[in-house]
C-alpha cells in the first residue's frame, strides 16, 4: 500500500508529539520529586517553617516545570496544526520534536536542585527565605536557558520555509539541528542546577556572603552553558547554511553526525563544569575571603573540563565546512 | 508569523560589493545611545550631597559596578576599567529592556551587536594581559601545558567571544522569537505582558549582567 506525502507528514507529526512530551516528561518530574523531598525533610527538621517552605516548595516545583510546559507547547503545536505537505516536512516534524523532548530533561532536573535547597535552607535560616527564595528563582531561571535554546531551534524548524531547499543534504541538516541543540541542553541544564543548589544551600549557611555567592553563581552557570551555546550555533548553522544538492548518501550522514557529535559532546563538559562551580560556591560561602582565588580557580577547572566540548565543536564544523 | 526571521535592510553597492545595514538595529542602537547620554546629563547636571533621584540611581550603578570590577581586578586596574565596563552594563540593560515598549526591538537580537562587544571584550582584555604580563609570559601561556596544545589553545580562546555573544544573542532572540509565536497563538490575549516582563526585565537584567560580568573576568584571567 503506497501512502502519500500528507499521510507521512502526519505520522511524523504525531510520532514527533509524543516523542515530545514523552522525553519532556522525564526531567521535570525527577526535578519536582527531588524538591518535594527536600521540603519533607526541611519542615521535619524545623516544622514552624512549614508555611514558607511550602510556599516555596510550590513555586520551585512550578519553575522545574516549566521546561515540561516548553515541550507541552511544542507536543500541542504539532499535533493540532495543519503542516503543508512537503516531503522536507517530515524530518522538520521529527527534529522539532527530538529537540525540545530532549532538551527539557536537563532543565527540568536543573530547576529542582535549587528548589530543593532553598526549602532546606528555609528549615535551617527561616530569618533569609526572602533572599532564599530571590536566589533561587534567578538560578532556576537560568537553568532554563538551554530549555529555552531548544525551543527556540524548534520553532524556528516548524516556521521556516524550507520548501526551496534540495531534499537531499538539507534532511539531514534538520535532524542534525534538532539533535544537537536537544542532546546540548541536558547537561548544561543539570550543571547550572548544581551550582544553584550550591549557593541556597551557602547563603543558608552564611547569610552574610550573598552577593558574592549570587554573584559567582551566575559565572559558574553562564560558563556552564557554554557547551549548549556551541550546540546552538552548530544548530543554526545547520538550519541556515544552504547546501548543495547531492546524491551521495555520504555529505547528508556527515551533517547529520556534525548535529549528533556536537549535541552528544556538549553533555559531559557541561556536567562537568557544573561540579566545578558547585565545590567554588560552595567554598566561598564557607570562606569567602579567598572569593578571588576560588573564582579564579573555578573558571581554569571549568575551561579545561571545557575542551572536550570544544573538541567536539572542532569535529562538527569540520564535517561541516570540510567534509 | 512572517515577522520571524524577517530584517530591514539597506543594501548599498560599492565597488562591486554590497554593504548591508540592518536599519532598525542601527535607529534602536540609536536610541539607546540618546537614552543613557541624556540620563548621563541629567544624573550629573545638579550633584549634590543630598542627591536628586536620578544622581540616585547613576550613584547605584556606578558604585556597584565600581565595586564588581574592583573585586576581580584590584584597586589599580579597576579605575582604569569601570567606566567601561559600567557603560557596558548600563548599554546591555538598557538595549535588552528595549523591546518591553511596543514597536521598538532589542538591539541585542542581531547577532552583530552582541558580537561586536564581544570581539571588543576579547581585544581589550588581551591588550591588557600584554601590557600586564609582557608578550613573551603572554605567548608562553598558550603553550600551556605543552607546545603542541597551542592551536587548541587559541580555539578555545576564540570560542570564549562565540560563547559570550551567542549566550547574550540567544537568549534575547529566543525570548523575542517566543513571545512573537506565542502571541500568534493567543491572538494577543493575555500572555504577551508576562512573557515581556520575563524575558525583556528579568532575563534581560540577568543576561546584562553576565555579560559584563564574563568580560571582567576574561580581563581578570589575561591580567592574572
Amino acid at each position: 500500500m503506497a501512502y502519500d506525502i500528507q499521510t507521512w507528514v502526519s505520522v511524523a507529526a504525531f510520532s514527533a508529539g509524543g516523542i515530545t512530551m514523552g522525553f519532556g516528561a522525564i526531567g521535570a518530574a525527577i526535578g519536582e520529586g527531588y524538591t518535594a523531598a527536600s521540603a519533607n525533610e526541611a519542615i521535619g527538621r524545623n516544622p514552624e517553617q512549614s508555611g514558607d517552605i511550602f510556599k516555596s516548595m510550590l513555586v520551585g516545583q512550578a519553575i522545574a516545570e516549566s521546561a515540561a510546559i516548553f515541550a507541552l507547547v511544542i507536543a500541542m503545536m504539532l499535533l493540532f496544526t495543519n503542516f503543508t505537505s512537503h516531503i522536507l516536512m517530515i524530518p522538520v516534524l521529527l527534529s522539532a520534536g527530538l529537540c525540545m523532548g530532549l532538551g527539557a530533561i536537563g532543565a527540568g532536573v536543573g530547576a529542582g536542585y535549587p528548589a530543593a535547597a532553598a526549602c532546606r535552607g528555609m528549615a535551617r535560616q527561616p530569618s533569609m527565605s526572602g533572599r532564599l527564595t530571590t536566589n533561587m528563582l534567578i538560578g532556576s531561571a537560568v537553568c532554563q536557558t538551554p530549555a529555552i535554546f531548544a525551543l527556540v531551534v524548534s520553532f524556528i524548524l516548524m516556521f521556516t520555509d524550507f520548501s526551496s531547499s534540495p531534499v537531499s543534504p538539507t534532511w539531514a541538516a534538520i535532524l542534525g539541528a534538532g539533535i544537537s541543540s536537544g542532546f546540548g541542553a541536558i547537561g548544561s541544564g543539570l550543571g547550572g542546577g548544581m551550582v544553584a543548589e550550591a549557593s541556597c544551600d551557602g547563603i543558608a549557611r552564611q547569610p552574610l556572603t550573598v552577593t558574592s555567592v549570587t554573584n559567582v553563581m551566575l559565572l559558574g552557570q553562564a560558563v556552564t552553558q557554554t557547551t549548549a551555546i556551541y550546540a546552538l550555533l552548530v544548530s543554526f548553522i545547520l538550519m541556515f547554511k544552504s547546501f548543495p544538492a547531492t546524491d551521495l548518501l555520504a555529505p547528508p550522514m556527515a551533517l547529520l553526525a556534525a548535529g549528533l557529535c556536537m549535541g552528544i559532546g556538549a553533555i559531559g563538559p557541561a556536567i562537568g563544569e557544573g561540579f566545578a562551580g558547585r565545590s567554588a560556591v560552595d567554598g566561598i560561602a564557607r570562606n569567602e575571603k579567598h572569593i578571588a582565588d576560588l573564582t579564579r580557580l573555578m573558571l581554569v577547572g571549568q575551561a579545561v573540563a571545557e575542551s572536550t566540548g570544544i573538541y567536539s565543536l572542532v569535529i562538527a564544523l569540520i564535517l561541516i565546512f570540510v567534509i | 508569523m512572517e515577522d520571524l526571521g524577517r530584517i530591514h535592510q539597506l543594501i548599498v553597492h560599492v565597488m562591486g560589493r554590497d554593504l548591508t545595514f540592518n536599519l532598525e538595529v542601527i535607529v534602536m542602537t540609536w536610541i539607546v545611545i540618546t537614552a543613557l547620554i541624556c540620563f548621563g546629563f541629567l544624573a550629573t547636571r545638579k550633584k549634590s550631597i543630598l542627591p536628586g533621584p536620578i544622581q540616585v540611581v547613576g550613584e547605584l550603578f556606578v558604585n556597584f559596578l565600581y565595586g564588581l570590577t574592583e573585586d576581580a581586578l584590584g584597586e589599580e586596574l579597576s579605575k582604569k576599567y569601570s567606566p567601561l565596563i559600567c557603560a557596558l552594563f548600563m548599554f546591555l540593560l538598557l538595549s535588552n529592556w528595549l523591546g518591553i515598549i511596543p514597536h521598538l526591538e532589542e538591539p541585542t537580537k542581531d547577532l552583530n551587536t552582541p558580537l561586536s562587544f564581544g570581539i571588543m571584550g576579547f581585544v581589550i582584555a588581551h591588550h591588557a594581559g600584554i601590557k600586564a604580563k609582557g608578550i613573551k609570559k603572554y605567548l608562553k601561556a598558550y603553550c600551556e601545558p605543552m607546545f603542541f596544545m597551542a592551536p587548541l589553545n587559541i580555539i578555545g580562546e576564540l570560542a570564549k567571544v562565540v560563547s559570550i555573544s551567542f549566550r547574550l544573542f540567544g537568549n534575547i532572540m529566543g525570548g523575542a522569537i517566543i513571545i512573537l509565536v506565542v502571541s500568534y497563538l493567543t491572538y494577543s490575549i493575555i500572555t504577551p505582558p508576562f512573557l515581556n516582563a520575563f524575558f525583556g526585565a528579568f532575563v534581560g537584567t540577568i543576561q546584562a549582567f553576565v555579560f559584563t560580568m564574563l568580560t571582567v573576568v576574561y580581563i581578570a584571567v589575561q591580567v592574572n
